[in-house]
Formats: structure tokens, C-alpha cells, sequence
């Protein structure tokens, strides 16, 4: 008999019972737009988190307190007080090739302008930070030096904390807001930045003095990283080992011992962050491929059943002059069909999913063609292997025993 | 009503024997049954059941190989055929019509009667051409204006009349049934006894209908009657049954057709 012949059939077969054929098809389409829509959300994140971190500058260095990589218990980096502003004024002074530098705190708090109120991220930076992460200001000006040494009670804005507190459009410089009720005068608001894919939203912190943060919000003595920028992306590794030396040799750090801090050049964060997103998307499409599985089981389950249900049209098939191969391979391919068209529709969902991901709910999605073939070819895969078994059965059957099975 | 002579036994049977393990204990289902078909009879196999009728219905229609003995259809020996020759054989030379109809469900009545020949090996037919003896088919069996009713739009007797014309379809050179009438009421199985009378007569088309009620036995030529899986009587049917006559006997019925 033809292949075409055996197709024909097939889809006979299953046009038969439309109910049960949609909802097996069912298990296919949820498994494989499943595993189409999160592995488009793992690299859509994982792209954007690339693009944000090597557009912020190739050349840009991290100091943190700290080594996440220490044995023993650790807090993670930033948590430890074993930088200060001393280490970073010597890596300011005597590392070469270091243009930028901003020593930097962090604290939460609620923050009070008028009667309206927003809990944000206050950042205790220093003045280099706009040229660090090429970012403008909207209005006003940036906090200057004679501030930092000063420990003036200035802020500078981010976008969606300005908007907030004195709602959109309206301009705060001049304005005072209370930091934990202490009088902060607005000196300026930065420009929109964006909110990140992943990590913190740069536009919901207010900048101010390092210094004051230091001294008037947390009374602390230790920073907790400093921000860097090579003069040339091409130095930055250097850089980056010049001041691991230094900040080795000023913490008294015998050879052999690790660091208690961090150094991490944004190629090394990106790298860190893609990884982190890379192993995230292969788990969630583990699991989305588990539901696929599931969704063969469910095939070779109908398969089975189906056997068992059209023993007699089997029966007679075999009586009219069907060989076993044309039954084998009718139900090979009824199951075929079954997980091809279902991983059709379901590629065509998964694509539509992972739009609507990016679309509604502001989720940076990237379907990989790979993933599509591989979803599709698991899906033939699927029928192939969960149909073989069911097939052969009906294949296997005797004529007499299936025509007389009631 | 005799077989036309010159043209030979469309089925020749030698000694055949069948036997079957259950468990541990052999059962002989056949223990030598000779025969040979005329074409152009039109046989009747009765006997009770465990008789061995079916036994020799399968082994006739090429579902069951014989244990011993030797089978002649149609000049081909086929008793030590492989399965997937008989399969050819039985999609070439034999026209099953079964007590239970065996219809494809939720298929039209034209598409169940082209079913044997999509699994006609070699030289596919086309589609028209499939189609159009496919009509001829249920023509024959007067359901050309059915064709597109699907088996539960049917009456029995027409479910059964569809069967018969998937049967014909692929020009067989003898017709077997098993129990055709098993299912349905008097009349409707005098109908059917009519148009296996009418392809017999008209057409010359071989038939052998397995049954184990008389009545039904006495619309053929001649009558085989088994017990215990030997033929015990093998004799003409001196007056006939006509299935024409009868019907117009038959007080006249709100016809469901």
C-alpha cells in the first residue's frame, strides 16, 4: 500500500472520533509550547541581561566587600565591612589606567515628600557615577565634590522615584524630602534608565553622597563596593588585577589566603549573570520537556486504547486483505499525526505565548529556532517511540480472535 | 440450478485437518474434510455449533492455515502460504460478509465499500476509479442512493447490504458468509438470502454461506452439513427457496428503506 494510501487512512481514522483526537493532540500542544515559550523567556532574559551589562561599559569594574567564594559562612558579597573608603581612594591614586571611580553604600528606606510616601533603594555614590554609567540627568544637576566631602544632605532622583513622590512631569529640584527624618533638599533627577530584565530597576533609587549616607543615614565606616571604569575596555582586566594587588597588599592578605573582597570586570558579570539565566532555561525546559513526556504517554495511552476499542475494524481490516505492515503502520501513523500536528499547534502557541510574554507583561522573550526543531522532532520522536508499541499490537492481532471480540 | 460444468472447482479441499491446543488438551476441530466448490454453486454449510462450520469457514476464507491437508482456490494451493500471501489471497479472491456487519463506524456507506481496495497491492487503482466500483458495488445491492449514509443511518438489513457490497468489490471468485442473517429479523434475512440468490443466479458468483438454521440453508444449491469436524451429508437442494417469491408472499410492510 502507498504511503499515501497509509496517510490517508490514518487520518480517516482519527477524523473518526474528533473528541478524543483533540484532546490527546492536547498533551502534545501543552508540551511543546511549554517548552517553546520558557526556553524564549530564559534567552530573551539571559539577551537583555547581556546587552544591559556590556552597554553600561566594557570597561567598567565592581569592587565588593566581601568573597561569595570563601568558605565558611559568608553573606555574599557586599555584606562584609572590609572595604573602605581609605582602599578606595588608594586605588583612585595609585592604580593606573583607572579613569572613574565611586565608592558606593546602600540602604532601604521610606522616603517622605509632601504627603506622599514610596520605600526605595537610597544609593550613597560619588560624584563619577554619571560618567561610570553614561547616564544624563533630566533636570537639576548632579552632587559635586565639595558635597561629597561635605556630607551634604542633597539627593539626586531616580525617574519612577520623582514620579512618585511628585508626580510625572512635575520638576522636585528645590524640593525637600525626609530620609528617615532627615531633611534631603532634590538637587536634580536622572534621566530614565530603563527597567532591567532582570535585577534592580535603576530608575527607583535615589543617589546622594556616599559620604552622607555613611555618616547621616548609617553611621558606618565601611563601604560596601566601589565602582570603577578603565580608561581603555582594552586595560580593564589589568585594571582589575592591579587592584585585586593592591587591595590584597593594604588588607594584609598573606599569599595563599583568599581575597575579602570581590573584583569582577562586567564581562565577568555578564558572563556570571548568562550562566546563572543559561542553567535557569535548560531547568525550565527539563521540566516543560517532562510535560512532553507526559504528553507521548498520553498518545501511546489513546494508542492503546484505541487498539483495544477497534479490535474488530482491525479484525476486519485483516480479513479484507490488510498485511500486518499496513496495520503497523496505519496506527504508527495515526500516532505520528497525532504528535505532529499537536507539536504544530503547539509551536505556533509557544511562539505566541512567549509574544505575549514580551507583549503584556513586559518579559523579554527570544524563541531560538533550534528549539523549534528540537520541539518538532521531539514530537515525531514521541509518536514514533509511544506509537510503535500500540501499533505492533494491532498489528500482531489474529484475524479470527479480532473479529469475533465483542 | 446444478454447477456449470467445463469451468473447473473454485474450491478444492483434500483431507484437511485442524487441530488446536487449549492448555494441555489437543481439540480436533477438523478431522479430514473433503470438498470441492463448483463455481457457480451456491453452498450452504449447517451444523450445530462446535460442529467445525467454522473452523472450515476460516480455513475456506484463508484466515486459518490447516493443520494437514490440502487446499485448492482457484488452482492455488494456499495451504502453506505465509500470512501476508493469504492476506493478498483474501483481498483478491474472497468477499467476506459477517453476522455483525462489521461496518466502519462513522464512515459512509460508499467509503466502507472501497475499503478493500485501498489494500489491493501492485497497481493502486485511482481514486474515480475506486469510487466508481465502489457505486457499482452498492448498485448491485440496491443502495446506490445511500452511499453517502453513514452505518448508523442504516437499518440492519442495509448495514448488512453494504457488507455485501464491500465484499463484492474487489470481484472475488467466491463469497463467503458467516451467519449472515444471525442478526436480523425474518424478512430482512429473506431480503438478504434474495440478493446472494440474485448475484448467484444473475452474476454466476460462487457463494458459501455458513448457517445453522435450515430455512436459511434451503435458499442454496446444495447443502454441507458437519458434525464433529467431519461433512456428514453433502446433498442438492431439490426445491429450492426463492427469496423473490417469498418476499411478494409476505404481507407488505412499512418499509423502512
Amino acid at each position: 500500500m502507498s504511503p499515501l494510501m497509509t496517510f490517508r487512512i490514518a487520518t480517516k481514522a482519527l477524523g473518526r472520533n474528533k473528541m478524543r483526537t483533540g484532546l490527546t493532540m492536547l498533551g502534545m500542544i501543552i508540551g511543546v509550547s511549554a517548552v517553546i515559550s520558557l526556553v524564549a523567556m530564559g534567552n530573551g532574559a539571559q539577551s537583555v541581561i547581556e546587552d544591559q551589562i556590556r552597554g553600561a561599559g566594557t570597561n567598567m569594574i565592581t569592587v565588593n566587600a566581601g568573597n561569595i567564594s570563601q568558605g565558611g559562612v559568608r553573606g555574599g558579597s557586599g555584606s562584609s565591612s572590609t572595604l573602605t573608603v581609605d582602599d578606595a581612594n588608594a586605588i583612585r591614586e595609585q592604580v593606573p589606567g583607572v579613569q572613574f571611580l565611586a565608592a558606593g553604600v546602600q540602604s532601604q528606606a521610606q522616603v517622605v515628600a509632601g504627603n506622599q510616601n514610596w520605600f526605595t533603594r537610597i544609593q550613597g555614590t560619588d560624584v563619577d557615577l554619571p560618567d561610570i554609567r553614561s547616564w544624563a540627568l533630566k533636570t537639576g544637576a548632579f552632587f559635586s565634590a565639595q558635597d561629597v566631602s561635605g556630607a551634604a544632605k542633597v539627593a539626586v532622583l531616580g525617574k519612577t522615584v520623582s514620579d512618585t513622590l511628585f508626580g510625572a512631569d512635575a520638576d522636585p529640584v528645590g524640593q525637600v524630602i525626609r530620609i528617615r527624618n532627615q531633611p534631603f533638599k532634590v538637587i536634580g533627577v536622572m534621566a530614565a534608565k530603563g527597567q532591567s530584565g532582570m535585577g534592580p530597576d535603576m530608575d527607583d533609587q535615589i543617589l546622594a553622597p556616599y559620604t552622607t549616607i555613611m555618616k547621616k543615614l548609617l553611621g558606618v565606616t565601611f563601604i560596601r563596593d566601589i565602582t570603577v571604569s578603565a580608561a581603555s575596555a582594552g586595560d580593564t582586566t589589568d585594571v582589575a588585577d592591579r587592584i585585586a594587588v593592591i587591595l590584597r597588599t593594604r588588607h594584609k592578605i598573606a599569599v595563599g589566603e583568599d581575597d575579602d573582597f570581590t573584583v569582577r570586570t562586567a564581562e565577568e558579570i555578564a558572563d556570571i549573570r548568562t550562566a546563572a539565566m543559561g542553567t535557569m532555561t535548560t531547568l525550565l525546559a527539563g521540566i516543560a520537556g517532562v510535560s512532553l513526556i507526559v504528553g507521548g504517554i498520553g498518545i501511546m495511552n489513546i494508542m492503546l486504547v484505541s487498539v483495544t476499542e477497534r479490535t474488530r475494524e482491525i479484525g476486519l481490516r485483516l480479513a479484507i486483505g490488510a498485511k500486518g505492515r499496513d496495520v503497523l503502520l496505519q496506527f504508527l501513523v495515526e500516532a505520528l499525526t497525532l504528535s505532529l500536528i499537536g507539536g504544530g499547534i503547539g509551536i505556533a502557541l509557544g511562539f505566541g505565548l512567549a509574544e505575549g510574554m514580551s507583549r503584556w507583561m513586559s518579559w523579554p522573550t527570544k524563541v531560538p529556532a533550534n528549539a523549534v526543531a528540537m520541539a518538532f522532532g521531539f514530537a515525531a520522536a514521541t509518536g514514533v517511540f509511544f506509537g510503535f508499541y500500540p501499533a505492533q499490537k494491532a498489528s500482531r492481532l489474529d484475524p479470527i480472535e479480532a473479529l469475533r471480540f465483542e | 440450478m446444478m454447477a456449470t460444468p467445463g469451468r473447473g472447482a473454485v474450491i478444492s479441499v483434500k483431507d484437511i485437518t485442524k487441530t488446536y491446543l487449549v492448555g494441555e488438551v489437543q481439540v480436533r476441530a477438523l478431522r479430514g474434510v473433503t470438498l470441492d466448490v463448483q463455481s457457480g454453486e451456491f453452498i450452504c454449510v449447517t451444523g450445530a455449533s462446535g460442529s467445525g462450520k467454522s473452523t472450515l469457514m476460516h480455513i475456506l476464507g484463508c484466515l486459518d492455515r490447516p493443520t494437514s491437508g490440502e487446499y485448492l482456490l482457484d488452482g492455488q494451493d494456499v495451504s502453506k502460504m505465509s500470512k501476508d500471501q493469504l492476506a493478498e489471497v483474501r483481498n483478491k479472491k474472497i468477499g467476506f460478509v459477517f453476522q455483525g456487519f462489521n461496518l466502519l463506524s462513522r464512515t459512509s456507506a460508499l467509503d466502507n465499500v472501497e475499503l478493500p481496495l485501498l489494500y489491493q497491492g501492485g497497481k493502486s487503482l485511482r481514486t474515480a476509479e475506486r469510487r466508481a466500483r465502489a457505486m457499482q458495488s452498492l448498485t448491485a445491492v440496491g443502495l446506490r442512493d445511500r452511499f453517502d449514509h453513514h452505518p448508523n443511518q442504516l437499518s440492519g438489513g442495509q448495514q448488512q447490504r453494504v457488507a455485501i457490497a464491500r465484499a463484492l468489490v474487489t470481484e472475488p471468485a467466491i463469497l463467503l458468509a458467516d451467519e449472515p442473517t444471525g442478526n436480523l429479523d425474518t424478512r430482512t434475512s429473506i431480503e438478504v438470502m434474495g440478493i446472494f440468490q440474485k448475484l448467484n443466479i444473475e452474476r454466476g458468483l460462487t457463494v458459501l454461506v455458513i448457517t445453522h438454521e435450515m430455512e436459511i440453508a434451503e435458499y442454496g444449491t446444495r447443502i454441507i452439513r458437519c458434525r464433529d469436524g467431519q461433512i456428514v451429508s453433502d446433498h442438492l437442494v431439490e426445491r429450492r427457496r426463492l427469496a423473490d417469491d417469498e418476499l411478494r408472499a409476505l404481507p407488505k410492510e412499512a418499509t423502512v428503506a
